[in-house]
Parts: structure tokens; sequence; C-alpha cells
């Protein structure tokens, strides 16, 4: 188990003539100057070695690696979007809590009159900030609930449908937001 | 022994020797492509890891990527490390992210534009044995832990064969065939961040291929274990399993069945 | 020659912060985990948590009961049709399914096995965020004309 693990443990060169010989021989790139031997080990001590080394081992790279895929990818955009939503609608609706138990008069015409005063360009980034994440979360999460009856969920499929809910996110969020 | 190590050595000396079924004559200018692989020494555990380039001269290489780094370990840097075994796709030794996405070495056809450099690393979020393999201790243990084999409490009564119809042996179709490489759980997200307690889609797939078995009598014990937010739920349907599978198996699909199962139980 | 320490690779046993991990997680304090992820020798199975079908299948159908009735329902003010009550009950469901989907993200990301109590401090903020969520929900419904679909609406019309 041990040498499966990477564990060669080396104490000193074996002195057989005839590795020896064979190395002088062999003037090629193949290094075999390292030869290698064991040393006898109880399993405590194997155990012991093996945990040593799992603390240094390090975590091969991922994300930043890893091929942007439409699966995995859109998926993301599903919990962004979802966590953006929501904290929206959290946003909302504890103001309207924490107003009503402070006493500060606060009502929706507060928020119209006050985003009416914006910009038209801003108004208009705002809501289509808020159109397209929610559209995109509607068609996708649709996509979710035929998947969760076990319909579609193939390569070709998750494709297909993927490419579907980017198309009507994309007329959905202009229409909310230009229209 | 050490004489075939001798003639090996002669044979990489007297560069005449050596011919490929694939290498063309000598006046064919030379295709060199860069691969560059994720390096880590645990002899130098205070080094970082890091990417080292080979260069390939694709005139005198087999077309997959398994002959390119068997081909820098044999010429160029006999200490570059990986696992590989059958070369041909069933053992799923060399599984590891070839050009951003996991896969088999030896299923996997190196890029034959040299412009690009291709790009190696050990399979995604799992802790480095050394350069190319990494530690695969903790999902065994999870497929250990879904009691992966039959389980019968009442025996044939010929006491012979467990007898499956055609029909029941069609449902395993697409399941029995992982050969556990670990190419689509490493790829998957929810993996990554919770692999401690999430089983994965490959070992999940394997839970699902014992509970459809028409032969199994253990299948209460076998949803019971599933029954908590981690083992199961922490798959969102991502995907990226089924994307990646090199046996072109579809790990997601399993899963929703199981949920399935699952939904009213 | 190598000594034997340092060919078995446990020459140096502080290893440098690896650099990919944020600086602002880095002040956080988190559990230690078992080397390798691996608990017992490497022939133990491993060990799933206890049954909990509250956590489990129950979850899990509820998150999809919830999301099936959204469906249609947000389909209803996009439509032109609405009401206080269908306004109430969209908003009920859709404040369930965020908490369902918070309480996703705090299980993903900051799981208790490695954050411990501030997974717990962070369940015990959303449960109290959604509770007065719900209260301002209840404000809203009562208040205003069209509920929430119908502030969203004045918004996008202003």
């Amino acid at each position: 188990m041990l040498a499966r693990q990477g564990l060669g443990l080396l104490r000193q060169p074996i002195t057989s003539s005839l590795l020896s010989h064979s190395i002088k021989l062999s003037s090629t790139r193949l290094v075999l100057n390292r030869s290698i031997s064991t040393i006898k080990a109880s399993h405590e001590k194997e155990q012991e070695l093996l945990i040593a080394q799992r603390k240094n081992r390090p975590e091969s790279p991922h994300l930043t690696i890893y091929q942007p895929q439409l699966t995995w990818i859109l998926s993301s955009f599903h919990r962004i979007t979802g966590v953006a939503l929501a904290g929206m609608f959290y946003a909302l609706t504890c103001t309207y809590a924490a107003t009503s138990i402070l006493g500060i008069s606060f009502d929706s015409a507060s928020i119209v009159g006050a985003f009416a005063t914006l910009p038209f360009i801003i108004k208009l980034g705002a809501k289509a900030a808020g159109a397209y994440p929610f559209a995109f979360h509607i068609f996708n999460g649709v996509r979710h609930l035929v998947w969760d009856f076990g319909s579609q969920l193939t390569i070709p499929g998750v494709y297909t449908t993927g490419y579907i809910v980017l198309a009507a996110t994309g007329l959905l969020g202009t229409y909310l937001a230009f229209f | 022994m050490f004489r075939s190590i001798l003639r090996q050595s002669r044979a990489f000396n007297g560069t005449t020797t050596r011919n490929l079924a694939t290498a063309t004559t000598t006046s064919v200018t030379p295709r060199i492509k860069t691969f560059k692989i994720y390096r880590w020494n645990p002899d130098t555990p205070e080094v970082e890891p890091k990417m080292q380039s080979y260069d390939i001269d694709l005139n005198h290489c087999g077309p997959m990527v398994l002959d390119a780094i068997l081909k820098i370990k044999n010429e160029q840097d006999s200490t570059l490390t990986f696992r590989r075994s059958c070369r041909e796709g069933i053992c799923g030794s060399c599984a590891m992210n070839i050009g951003g996405r996991n896969t088999l070495a030896c299923l996997c056809r190196i890029e034959t534009d040299t412009a690009k450099e291709t790009k190696i690393y050990p399979l995604p979020h799992m802790f480095v044995v050394r350069d190319l393999v990494p530690d695969l201790t903790h999902f065994y243990k999870q497929y250990k832990s879904i009691q992966p084999y039959l389980q019968t409490e009442n025996h044939p009564a010929d006491g012979r064969e467990n007898l499956q119809s055609i029909e029941d042996r069609a449902k395993l179709d697409g399941l029995y065939e992982c050969i556990l490489c670990a190419c689509c759980s490493t790829s998957c997200p929810s993996y990554w961040w919770n692999q401690q307690e999430y089983l994965g889609p490959a070992v999940l797939m394997q839970a699902y291929r014992w509970l459809i078995d028409s032969r199994d009598q253990a299948s209460r014990v076998r949803k019971e274990m599933l029954q908590n937010s981690m083992s199961l739920y922490r798959c969102h349907t991502i995907m990226n399993c089924a994307r990646t599978c090199p046996k072109g198996l579809n790990p997601g699909k399993a899963i929703a069945e199981i949920k399935k199962q699952l939904a009213f139980d | 020659m190598l000594s034997l320490t340092s060919r078995v690779g446990l020459a140096r046993t502080s290893l440098p912060i690896r650099s990919s991990i944020p600086l602002l997680i880095r002040g956080i304090k988190t559990i230690p985990q078992p080397p390798g992820y691996i608990v017992g020798t490497v022939n133990d199975a491993y060990v799933p948590p206890k049954a909990h079908k509250l956590e489990g299948s129950y979850h899990w159908t509820s998150e999809r009961l919830v999301a099936l009735g959204l469906a249609p329902l947000t389909l209803a003010p996009l439509l032109g049709g609405t009401s206080t009550l269908l306004d109430s009950t969209l908003s009920v469901l859709v404040l369930y399914h965020s908490y369902t989907g918070f309480q996703s993200c705090i299980i993903d990301y900051i799981p208790k096995r490695v954050y411990g109590s501030l997974h717990n401090y962070a369940m015990y903020l959303l449960t109290f965020g959604t509770g007065v969520a719900g209260y301002g929900l209840y404000k809203i419904e009562t208040s205003e004309e069209g509920g929430v679909s119908g502030i969203v609406k004045k918004i996008y019309t202003a």
C-alpha cells in the first residue's frame, strides 16, 4: 500500500554490481541513478506517514481551469439570478416591515416617486437589470421542473432546452424592460 | 530484465531504430505541439504546483493525449507521473483534465492545431498525490458506502442463480458500464464544494444501479441512506457529469430517477 | 543523498498559505478537516449523515410543489389580471421559494462541517429575515393596491 501511495522510501543505494553496471552503460535520458529500496515499517507507522503526507497535498485547480460549458454556466446564472431576485424581494418586504415598526411613513408612492426622478437611461438600466434575470430564472426554473419529471435529461435535451431558455429570456426580458 | 532496459536504452541512443506506424518520411515539416502539464512533487511540498511546458512533434507521436504524455515520460522527463493502464478506455486510470474538461487521456485525441497549446491538469478539486495523480481514496470509500453488491433475503429455490427477465436486465444498461474513472464526480461543482458529504454523480449512479436491480432486496436500506440534505440532494442538476462522461453515460438522469423514486417515499 | 524524511516529503510540515484562498475568507475561523477528507483507514466505508426525511425527500418534494405552483401564478400578473388573493398566494410562495433557495446556498457554501456555528448563525439570520419579510409582506398586502406585483408594475411604468 505504501508504494501505491507514492511512498518509495529511500535508505541507501543498492550496490548490486549488475545494476551499477547497467547504469554506467545507459548514457540515456532514462534516469536510473535513484534506485528504489524499501524499509520495514509497522502498520501504524505506515498510517502515520500516509496521514502526514495527506496534509501536504495541494488541491488541484477547478473552477478557474474548467472549460465554460452551457451546463454549468446556465446553472450558475440560475443561482445568481435567484439570489439577486430573492434579495430584491427581501429588501422590499423588509423595508415595509422596518418602516412600519419604526413608524416612518413609507408606501409604494415614495418608491415610484423616487424612481421617476431618475434619468431615463438609469431607469432603463434598472428595469433591464430586473427584467432579464427575472425572465431567465422563470424559464430556467421551468426547464428544471421538466428535468425533475425525468424528461429532456440527455445532453441534446439539455442543450436544446438551454438555447430555448436563452432565446425566451431575450424576448421576455426585452419586452419587460423596453415596452 | 536489466537486459531489456539495456536494449531499450540503446534504442533511444540510436535514433534510427524507432519508428511508429503513424510516422511519416523525414521530409515532412515538424508539427511541434506544446503541452502544458501540471506538476507537483511530494518530495518538495513547500514548492507550489506549477505548469511545465513540453514540446512534441506530432509527426512522431500517436494520435491520443496518452500517447503524447507517454512520449514525454519516455523521452523528455521520466519524473512526469500519471496513472495509465489499458490505453483503450476500459480501466479508467488515465482520467485527467485535458483542455479544460475531464476525460480519459487514452480516448482523447490530441488537438492537431499546433498554434494552440494543450493544458493538462489532474482531475479538478482533488488532493494531488503527485503531478497528474489525484487521491481517489475518499471517492472509493464513498462507493463502498452504497454497498455496491447484490443483497437478497431469500435465495433461489434451486440453490443456483438469481434469475432476471430480459426486460429487468435491460434496465441496467447505461448504468453498469461505468468504470469509476471519477471524471463526472470531479466535474461537478456541487462535488467540488461538498465532496466530503455529497456522494457525487458516479457513486449515485451506482446507487441507482443497485436500487433498480430486480434481484436486489435491500432497496429500503439503500433509500434510507440517501435521506439527508447532503448525500443526494446536493445535486442541483447542473449536468456537467453527463457532458463530460468519457463512456457516454448519463449520471444526471440516474440521479433524477432516484429523486423521483424518493419523492413520496 | 537525501535524508529519509525529505524523501517521503515530510521535511517541512508548515506550508505556505495557498494564495488561492481569498483574503476575506482567510480570517474566518474554520474547523480543520481530516487530511485528504479521509476518516478511518482506506478500507472503511464512508459513513453518511443520519437519515432525516424533513431534510431529504420531503424538503425536495415541497420545493418542487411550490415551484410548480409558482409557474402559473407568475403568469397571472404578467397577463394583466391579478387580485389581492392571487398576489398574496404568489408572494407567500415566492417567500418560501426564496427561503429554501437561500437555505440551499448556505448548505452549499457555508457547510456546517467547515463553518460550525457560523453555519447555524447564517441559518438563524435567514429565518429571522424571512420572518421580518413575512411581516412586511402582510403590511404590503393590507396597505398597497395590487400587492407586490402592483408595486413592481408601478415602478416599471413610472
